[in-house]
């Protein structure tokens, strides 16, 4: 190898290094973007990766606006309890927020925590 | 409620927009309460320039700065339908395309939103029927709107290439929304039998229009389906028209 190659070489892997480290900090400033809880957004497209019973209680929310688990549980034709557990599972999952007027407690579609 | 339908495809120029004008048409024709919206807000159609022009755009409802019904306008008179015939577009100007092109899962979580309502208030407004022409493929203007609809009706031209792209967005976008589906073949060629049902799902397949020049040709300046009610291209959407009634009543 004479030293011409070598040092081009040598170039070419420094580049390829270079590449890759690009790509790691593209790669770590998307972490932080779901750290800062964008991923928490309840878009159509995340609605589609949930399982089926949430996906249901969430496309009613959708529809309803706002409602108590009493008003989802008529809309789904499922039983109170049953509704509320699965619309506590989406406020744990950072996609429905819970408000409490007075006695009731109202559900809707979280706003998310990002941006 | 009104009876909401989305005109879906997975791949683009199948037909969608054609379709979508002229079963508005049709319903408007015999006298039903109809919205038409493009809500393709990334590649607009403005309905080929085809109907009367509008102040407001679609754009608005998403963006929450105008109700539907400020929106739409009735061409009822323009296009000489026995029952109103309201038509919302898209704002075609490139700057309108690229904002909505970088829109992020906020805005389109909220958009959604506003999609829900509007359905509402046409409702209210005493719309029969709502036809949602959307774009193709999955993205978020698509899919926004096939979760609002009640019913999709997913234009395809027939081959077994699509079919197998079909099944997949039947299995992976509209069951999983829960939505009920119909698929209309269109383009269909005497060469390419293959039909689009899909054997995993076996969909109704609503009609089976074949390509002809007509369409493509007359359909920039007219509304096939009030100006020759009798054409072979007419009749298969008055017939699809009456199938989705016996469906849905
Ligand atoms: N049955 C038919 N026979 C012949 N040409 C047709 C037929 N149906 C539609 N076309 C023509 O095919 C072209 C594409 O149709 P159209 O714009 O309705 O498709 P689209 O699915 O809305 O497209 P896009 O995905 O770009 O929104 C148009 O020129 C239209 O006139
Ligand atoms: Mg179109």
């Amino acid at each position: 190898m004479t030293d011409n190659s070598s040092t081009e070489e040598m170039i070419r892997l420094l580049r390829e290094i270079s590449g890759k480290l690009d790509r790691i900090l593209i790669q770590g400033s998307a972490d932080k973007e779901s750290d800062d809880g964008i991923l928490d957004v309840l878009d159509v497209m995340t609605l589609l990766t949930l399982p089926d019973h949430l996906r249901t209680t969430a496309t009613a929310l959708f529809e309803l606006g706002s409602a108590t688990a009493d008003e989802l549980a008529e809309k789904t034709n499922k039983e109170r309890a049953v509704e509320s557990n699965y619309l506590n599972q989406l406020v744990r999952m950072g996609h429905v927020a819970k408000n409490r007027n007075g006695r009731k407690v109202y559900f809707s579609i979280g706003e998310g925590l990002g941006k | 409620m009104a009876l909401t339908i989305a005109i879906h495809s997975y791949k683009g120029g199948s037909g969608k927009t054609s379709f979508a004008i002229n079963l508005a048409s049709a319903y408007a024709s015999v006298g039903k309460s109809v919205c038409l919206l493009d809500v393709d807000l990334k590649a607009p159609s403005s309905f080929n320039y085809l109907l009367p022009e509008s102040k407001h755009w679609v754009n608005d409802i998403f963006e929450g700065r105008y109700g539907v019904m400020d929106v739409v306008k009735d061409v009822s008179k323009e296009m000489g339908t026995k029952g109103a015939f309201y038509i919302g577009y898209s704002n075609p100007d490139i700057l309108a395309v690229r904002e909505v092109s970088s829109k992020d899962r906020k805005w389109q979580s909220k958009a959604l939103k506003l999609l829900m309502a509007a359905k509402k208030d046409l409702s209210n407004a005493g719309i029969d029927v709502v036809i949602l022409d959307t774009g193709a493929g999955v993205d978020f203007t698509s899919v926004n709107a096939i979760a609002v609809a009640d019913h999709v009706i997913s234009v395809g031209r027939p081959g077994v290439s699509r079919q197998r792209l079909m099944e997949q967005i039947i299995g992976g976008v509209y069951m999983p929304l829960d939505k009920d589906c119909y698929i209309i073949e269109n383009m269909c060629h005497s060469d390419n039998p293959t039909d689009l049902s899909g054997k995993k799902f076996d969909l109704p397949v609503l009609a089976s229009i074949p390509c002809m020049c007509d369409v493509a040709v007359r359909g920039d300046n007219e509304v096939l389906v009030l100006t020759e009610p009798y054409h072979i291209f007419s009749k298969k959407i008055y017939d699809i028209m009456e199938s989705l009634d016996k469906i849905t009543s």
